[in-house]
């Protein structure tokens, strides 16, 4: 039977271990429940689509410094050659590489900038027709620029009448009708939206607005510019080994920097959240392995402790069963307490790191699965040496020391 | 009501068995008050836990009202023990963290016993001991008498058919030995059976029935009279094993 009442009224008259264990309890489950939140946002985070196959993308930059190349024709000759390379798919020039931290933004309005009119912020990539196919993402309605809306010019003289964007900005702009066939402003340059794709992420993963992306049919060849290269499944390697020597080869007058795959470079920006990741890993690990341990050395400690008061109770006719339970149950006790206590403490530390850290809300499933969780663990570290207890012989009673 | 045939009770170590009782023979009738006295290591708190169940044997029959020890499972044996017999220990064994009341409430609970009637009897017999007034002191808050007195409660609260105490007065100075002694008698003269392990001998001869365990065997005190018995008895610091 379940001695809840004589159980209470012990812990009641010797406190001090049973509080000790019952704060550890409380800050496990508040700091391990916002840690696993954290650690959950971040692998949501790590392992968002990005609408790219990463794994089939690198990118470089060309440093050109013959004074007399006509940049323009040089650049689509290269071009050309890339995409003759045995195992390319396509490749193009760009502003910018998606994933990479380094980028272009604006903000696309409803007005030209000489009528003042809600503007939104948008990342966007200047690229010829190609763009979508190297980076391997499709419209998902309208169309692809055609060859003759893309401008190729070394001045902004002459700017592009249309543009692709993303479903999210999409919304963002038109949030009642539909986007398609609208026309938006970039600065004083009207752009009519003539596809729309449905994911593809900005040069900046931890933007508060990684997904509102434009693309521009703007070529404007420059002495330091981006190429980026979509190969056939798994060649990416042996092509990347190789590019260097080709472009040398296709002009001699240009240094090559900047070789990334796509999937490296974004591990690159993302390494300080990988190794938040990590440490807030181990942190959870070592709390609960600490906890546990706790808990395991108290009930031993209590146990040995308790020995000739156990042989007793065996003596007086308790079964081990009941043993077991004494332990269990004070355990529970102790056990329900902190994870309450916990359990509060978990919510506004909640609040705390929403306020000061770019964390959203903790999510109260946390908290309870957190809790839960401990109380297992809590359970299962005091079964065994309740186990032991159990099996002290009824005969220490009548012992003399 | 109580019957031991040829028990014994070996403790075997790695390297040697040691007898701590042999071919031991007792029977022992309702409402008797029996002292079991001895020298050290002779085998008294190794029969009295076997009579308690409190620890197993290693040969011969055990009938306890009709109930074959032996061949009971660990939880039948608790249970038997719970219901048959109430213990009373040299070091009263009360649990520090219980008052009066919870402390004689624990076997009672192990018994199931419901709320009310838990109460009733707990106050019965803290009535009985004299303790009424102290329900909800800590055993440390008492003294040593009062304390044993306290565990007598407990022994009693489950009206066990047996008592069984193991040098109940040994802790405690003359008066309370006295004390505990007549509250005993008393108990027994209420019917209930004793059996009493002590080394006082003025203690022993109180009890109408004297026993002796030398050697690991019985020599029941009228026999001790014998010259026989004196040698046996004389012999009696040679294996020294306390259980």
């Amino acid at each position: 039977m379940l001695e809840i009442k004589p159980v209470f009224n012990a812990l009641l008259r010797s406190k001090a271990g049973a509080v000790m264990l019952l704060i550890q309890i409380a800050l496990t489950t508040a700091i391990v429940s916002n840690a696993a939140f954290i650690i959950n946002d971040r692998i949501d985070y790590l392992s968002q689509e990005t609408g790219y196959p990463e794994d089939e993308i690198f990118s470089f930059t060309v440093k050109s410094f013959d004074p007399n190349l006509d940049l323009s024709q040089k650049f689509e000759e290269t071009e050309t050659m890339l995409r003759n390379i045995p195992g390319v798919e396509n490749a193009g020039l760009f502003n910018a590489s998606p994933l990479s931290g380094s980028g272009s933004a604006t903000g696309l309005s409803l007005a030209p900038a000489s009528e003042r009119g809600p503007d939104v912020r948008a990342a966007y990539y200047q690229a010829d027709e190609n763009a979508l196919n190297i980076l391997g993402i499709s419209v998902s309605q309208g169309r692809n620029f055609r060859a003759d809306e893309v401008i190729v010019s070394q001045t902004r003289g002459v700017f592009p009448l249309v543009v692709i964007v993303t479903r999210t900005l999409a919304k963002e702009l038109f949030p009642k009708g539909d986007a398609l066939g609208q026309t938006v402003y970039f600065g004083s340059d009207p752009l009519k939206i003539v596809g729309i794709v449905e994911l593809m992420k900005g040069p900046w993963l931890q933007d508060s607005k990684p997904d509102n992306v434009a693309i521009i049919p703007f070529v404007s060849a420059s002495t330091f510019q981006h190429i980026i290269v979509r190969t056939q499944t798994k060649q990416r390697a042996a092509i990347m080994r190789q590019i260097e020597d080709l472009m040398l080869e296709d002009h001699s007058k240009r240094v090559i920097i900047g070789l990334n795959a796509m999937d490296v470079k974004k591990a690159e920006y993302n390494a300080s959240d990988t190794l938040m990741l990590r440490m807030l890993m181990v942190l959870i690990i070592v709390l609960l392995l600490v906890t546990a341990l706790g808990i395991f050395g108290l009930t031993v400690f209590n146990i040995n402790k308790r020995t000739k008061q156990i042989g007793t109770r065996r003596a007086l006719g308790a079964r081990k069963s009941a043993i077991i339970n004494y332990f269990l149950v004070e355990n529970a006790m102790i056990c329900s307490v902190g994870v309450t206590i916990g359990s509060i403490g978990a919510f506004f530390l909640g609040r705390v790191l929403l306020q000061h850290y770019s964390i959203p809300a903790l999510d109260n499933m946390y908290i309870l699965s957190t809790a839960l969780f401990v109380i297992a663990i809590s359970l299962l570290s005091v079964l065994m040496p309740a186990n032991k207890a159990a099996n002290i012989s009824p005969s220490i009673a009548t012992r003399s020391i | 009501m109580l019957s031991m045939k040829n028990i014994s009770k070996v403790y075997q170590t790695e390297k040697v068995q040691t007898h701590a009782l042999r071919d031991f023979n007792l029977n022992v009738d309702e409402g008797e008050f029996i002292a079991v006295t001895g020298p050290s290591g002779s085998g008294k708190t190794t029969f009295l836990n076997i009579a308690g169940m409190l620890e197993p044997f290693t040969g011969g029959d055990f009938m306890l009202d009709d109930v074959n020890v032996g061949t009971l499972s660990d939880n039948q044996r608790a249970d038997l023990r719970n219901q048959k017999i109430g213990f009373i220990f040299q070091g009263f064994n009360l649990i520090p963290d219980l008052n009066l009341y919870e402390n004689i409430e624990v076997p009672l609970r192990y018994r199931g016993i419901k709320s009310a009637e838990r109460k009733r009897r707990i106050e019965e017999c803290l009535e009985k001991v004299g303790l009424a007034s102290r329900a909800k002191h800590l055993p440390q808050q008492l003294s040593g008498g009062q304390q044993q007195r306290v565990a007598i409660a407990r022994a009693l609260a489950g009206k066990p058919r047996f008592l069984l105490a193991d040098e109940p007065t040994g802790n405690l100075d003359s008066l309370m030995a006295r004390q505990v002694m007549e509250l005993l008698e008393e108990i027994n003269r209420e019917g209930s059976t004793i059996i009493m392990v002590t080394h006082d001998s003025e203690l022993a001869r109180r009890a109408p029935r004297n026993i002796q365990v030398v050697d690991g065997q019985l020599a029941d005190f009228t026999l001790y009279q014998n010259k026989a018995m004196d040698e046996i008895a004389a012999k009696a610091g040679q294996p020294a094993i306390e259980a």
